[in-house]
């Protein structure tokens, strides 16, 4: 465990279990650039405080790879209009992620082509930090 | 038995203009402010925008750890290495964070008690109306604590004690002895205010005043929030991170 590490880790400790600045944070996630998944649903999980989408993606001739893509809080996405019909297992879809940070298989979705034609946008608070890349 | 002279007589006009003054201010009808709520945001300038919001004024040594663990929280957002907060266990907010938002939340008014529902985490805090304040040896401490509530006028003057010593607004260490006064009023038609003023003589130089403002939701109805499968948690140095899984 680095020094740091340690001192973080006293500070989770000194403050307690509960929330420290009363904020969600996203900065597990890679704010400089995105990636393009298109691939087959395997599940919409329709929960708080996340929503999720597992994802199988044919990445040729490394196989099939697997994502889990993270959504904002189910409320969140309500009011911004979405269903939890939107999305369902066995979707060809298109997600552009924010993808994780320690290069793990995940991310946070930031745009949703659905079978439908339909392009859909979560409502991710300060979307705009998100830098897209082709 | 001497007649009261002019003096005694003015007091006493006095006293009962007073009494009548209040009797008057406490007999007008509260507002209605039942209904669904979200923080409100005006563009700068606009005078429905509360002041803005000040540090906590800590004492001292309390100050400077407050400032070292706001600065440690920024640096590990900064390594993409965020620290693991109460909500990545599942835990709501508690009073008076509850009324930050920024999720919706819906007042429900009687005669008798305020409920304010937080959308968040479905977190209900009630305001008993016409009751003495209990003291700390009547409750345990919780989340929400102990509220009373009184109209004066058309401000709702709510008084919290009891909260936990871990419930931190704003990471704010506090006293068991904590008492969060609130003044809840419309400032517009559909624009209400809540300015929270904590004391806390004990860990602060100065009650802290803050002021939240909202708006109404006309027909929103408060959508349940049951903090039901979060794959994101805490490693053992607590670092938030996301459970990468494949459904079986």
């Amino acid at each position: 465990m680095t020094r740091l590490r340690i001192a973080v880790a006293m500070v989770v400790l000194l403050a307690g279990p509960v929330a420290a600045w009363g904020h969600h944070s996203f900065a597990i996630f890679d704010h400089t650039q995105t990636v393009t998944l298109k691939g087959t649903v395997l599940s919409f999980q329709w929960t708080n405080p996340h929503g999720y989408i597992e994802l199988d993606v044919d990445e040729g001739p490394k196989g099939v790879e697997h994502y889990t893509v993270e959504l904002t809080s189910i409320n969140m996405l309500r009011r911004a209009g979405w269903k939890s019909s939107d999305v369902s297992a066995g979707d060809e879809v298109t997600a552009v992620i924010a993808p994780l940070l320690n290069g793990e298989h995940g991310g946070l979705l930031l745009e949703l082509k659905v079978p439908d034609g339909r392009t859909l946008t979560p409502p991710v608070p300060a979307i705009g930090t998100f830098k897209r890349t082709p | 038995m001497s007649a009261p002279n002019r003096s005694t007589i003015a007091s006493m006009i006095a006293m009962v203009a007073t009494a009548l003054v209040a009797a008057a201010v406490q007999a007008q009808t509260p507002p209605d402010l039942t209904g669904s709520w979200e923080r409100h945001r005006a563009p700068a300038g606009d005078p429905t925008n509360p002041p803005p919001e000040t540090p906590p004024p800590l004492k001292g040594e309390l100050l400077v750890e407050w400032q070292a663990r706001a600065k440690l929280v920024r640096e590990a957002d900064a390594r993409g290495e965020p620290i693991a907060t109460g909500y990545t266990h599942c835990l709501p907010d508690g009073v008076p964070s509850m009324m930050s938002g920024p999720f919706p939340f819906e007042i429900l008014q009687n005669g008798r008690q305020i409920n304010i529902t937080q959308e968040a985490y479905n977190q209900t805090r009630r305001i008993y109306l016409g009751r003495e304040q209990v003291t700390l040896d009547d409750i345990e401490a919780g989340f929400y604590g102990h509220s009373v509530g009184e109209w004066h006028g058309d401000t709702l003057v709510v008084d919290t004690i009891g909260i936990k010593d871990y419930i931190r607004f704003r990471d704010t260490p506090h006293s068991r002895d904590m008492r969060i006064k609130e003044r809840l009023r419309l400032v517009a038609p559909d624009i209400l205010w809540d300015e929270i003023t904590i004391e806390d003589p004990a860990m602060l130089e100065k009650p802290w005043t803050v002021t939240f403002a909202y708006k109404r939701m006309p027909g929103y109805d408060l959508i349940e929030y049951v903090c039901e499968d979060n794959r994101e948690y805490a490693d053992e140095d607590g670092v938030g991170r996301l459970r990468v899984t494949k459904p079986e």
